[in-house]
């Protein structure tokens, strides 16, 4: 603590920065969770429920569910793609010679792209009439008969939506875990190989437990953002057909601003934080035992 | 690229293997496992870059060209006619003028905010200092989607539905912590010795602010300008809620227009647009490479 401080410079530096906090985050939090007990559509009076819009929710509305699963199934997806491709391309990236930091810079491109862009471009991709670049290749590589409009049929959209996901944030947790890896003491791998460890042991028996603080952080990063993914899902399909790509966040949006049923999107939003400190819980729960053990 | 250095590595050791004694067979396997290594990564990168490239491509083919031809062929004629059209149907330097005015007030006032609220945290001190980072984490966890219904109905209530305010101001809050969390993580590492001289001398609280702990920030506030613009700049959530009218739209809500105000989708223009909408981030991107790739890895590490 600065000898010279008085509780009025604590205040003059901490108020303005709380206040902006408040207001943007604090404030909607708690009027959120308020709502939630509400039924109001924004016009007419509101009308408590008590519990009735999170009764509803959880016994009585299929499209809740429906979205749960399919959000469930975007997070598994894009933690497929961003945490595994990451660990392979970082771990790759440490045994390569040269041209390490283009490879980097090339990597990280998408993610400086905006939503917006990438559903244009995934759109193109995905099509069908006329073959987009997907359909294109499955057909060059033989597998013709694979070909199908992958954003209207209803088996694939799920995925379809989530990958372009994936596929924008890998290069940055890439970034993350190379570090991390790089920060692994050679002394300790060169000891391994000494003494006769293959590759693969070498990794999970030395490297990895190096890098597990990272990776429980990379972890619970990608996570609560695929479990806040909106914009790629509502700007390829907006949860369609059907409901087979609605998440969470699309429906709460939905609700909100077509339906204007502001008590029970505040309901499904309250619902979408529980989901995110739930898994957070858990990550913590599960990655952090194993290191005991 | 990668391909290519790969067997220029390997062609020296070949040819000085004629004068010394040939190389144990475990350097020939390390050889060849690192030429597969550069095969697998090259190929990784292409395809994670592909989509670019073709986005680009696109960009300047000809319509016609477009329509009847291979995606994965190279463009038959160069035109820009694609680049005047984006520009006559869309608002596009408009659009990057608003993006760049949201980005820019919401960026002064993460990294102003942020340093303050570090300051007061992590060198000045108080009690409940604790208990406020614990109210600052809670931005970190929690979706922004739970904002957008309140905001909405309060800024009705105040009158700031689609102004520049209503966008910065949660694009701003919802940065703030991790903007904290950096800037105090790094106040750490200023030593106590330096405050205490200083405190000797008479500064007070705002001079040794001004004069130690901002001059001492400079990288880490280009760690914070740059991880947030990315974000900011290519925020859809906040700008799609609270923006109605066409003159404050931002590069993101400016392209999804191209959809709608066309009816049939041009396609080579509005992937025109697109290029033209990536381009500021991107130049920035390439020029700033190191320092954003160190940015970003430590960014994440830290959070």
């Amino acid at each position: 603590m600065l000898p010279n401080r008085s509780r009025l410079s604590v205040l003059i530096f901490l108020v303005p920065p709380l206040l902006l906090y408040a207001v943007a985050v604090l404030l909607p939090i708690l009027q959120s969770l308020f709502l939630s007990f509400f039924q109001w559509d924004g016009v007419t009076d509101m009308q408590f429920v008590g519990l009735g819009n999170y009764v509803y929710l959880l016994t009585g509305d299929t499209v809740f569910w429906t979205a749960f699963l399919n959000t469930l199934g975007y997070l598994v997806i894009c933690l497929i793609l961003q945490l595994g491709g990451a660990l392979l391309v970082a771990s790759l990236l440490t045994m390569l010679r040269r041209g390490r930091e283009l490879v980097k810079t090339l990597y990280l491109l998408p993610a400086v792209i905006s939503t917006v862009a990438i559903a244009f471009l995934f759109q193109r991709i995905y099509s069908l009439e006329p073959a987009g670049l997907l359909n294109r290749a499955l057909e060059l590589i033989g597998l013709g008969g694979l070909q199908t409009a992958w954003l209207s049929d209803v088996s694939t959209v799920l995925a379809a939506v989530s990958i372009p996901e994936g596929w924008r944030f890998t290069g940055l947790y890439m970034l993350i875990i190379y570090a991390a890896l790089l920060a692994v003491p050679q002394e300790l791998e060169e000891a391994a190989k000494l003494d006769g460890a293959s590759w693969w042991q070498t990794f999970w028996r030395i490297k990895f437990p190096h890098i597990r603080p990272v990776w429980i952080t990379t972890t619970i990063i990608a996570t609560t953002y695929a479990l806040r993914g909106f914009d790629i899902p509502y700007l390829l399909t907006n949860g369609g057909p059907g409901q087979a790509s609605e998440l969470l966040t699309t429906y709460m949006y939905k609700t909100a601003f077509t339906s204007t049923d502001y008590g029970y999107a505040s309901t499904i939003a309250v619902f979408v934080v529980i989901e995110c400190l739930v898994a957070v819980g858990l990550i913590l729960l599960l990655l952090r035992r194993k290191a005991d053990a | 690229m990668t391909t290519t250095t790969a067997p220029r590595s390997s062609a020296p050791r070949r040819s000085s293997s004629r004068l010394s004694p040939p190389p144990p067979r475990q350097h020939r396997r390390l050889n060849v496992q690192r030429t597969l290594t550069s095969v697998v990564v090259a190929l990784i990168v292409v395809v994670q870059v592909y989509p670019l490239a073709w986005l680009f491509l696109t960009s300047v083919r000809t319509e016609q060209d477009f329509a009847n031809g291979d995606p994965f062929g190279l463009p038959t004629g160069f035109t820009l006619e694609n680049y005047s059209r984006a520009f006559s149907t869309g608002n596009l330097a408009l659009n990057i003028l608003n993006s760049f005015i949201v980005t820019s007030g919401a960026i002064v006032l993460i990294v102003v905010l942020g340093m303050m609220a570090a300051y007061a945290l992590q060198v000045l001190g108080f009690r409940g200092s604790k208990f406020v980072r614990g109210l600052f984490l809670i931005g970190i966890v929690v979706p922004v989607q739970i904002a957008l219904v309140p905001l909405f109905i309060d800024y009705a209530a105040v009158n700031l539905l689609d102004t520049y305010q209503s966008i910065i101001i949660p694009l701003a809050g919802f940065s703030l912590p991790m903007s904290i969390f950096l800037f105090s993580s790094f106040y750490e590492y200023i030593p106590r010795e330096t405050y205490e001289a200083a405190s000797l001398d008479g500064a007070g609280p705002y001079r040794i602010f001004a004069q130690i702990t901002f001059p001492l920030s400079l990288n880490t506030i280009v760690t914070v300008v740059m991880v947030n613009s990315i974000f900011i700049w290519n925020d859809f959530i906040f700008a799609n809620t609270f923006v109605l009218s066409d003159g404050l739209k931002t590069i993101p809500l400016g392209l999804q227009n191209y959809i709608g105000a066309m009816g049939k989708v041009d396609w080579t223009a509005t992937f025109a647009a697109v290029c033209v909408s990536i381009t500021p981030l991107l130049l920035a991107f390439l020029v700033l490479n190191k320092a954003m790739i160190y940015g970003l890895s430590s960014g994440g590490s830290k959070g």
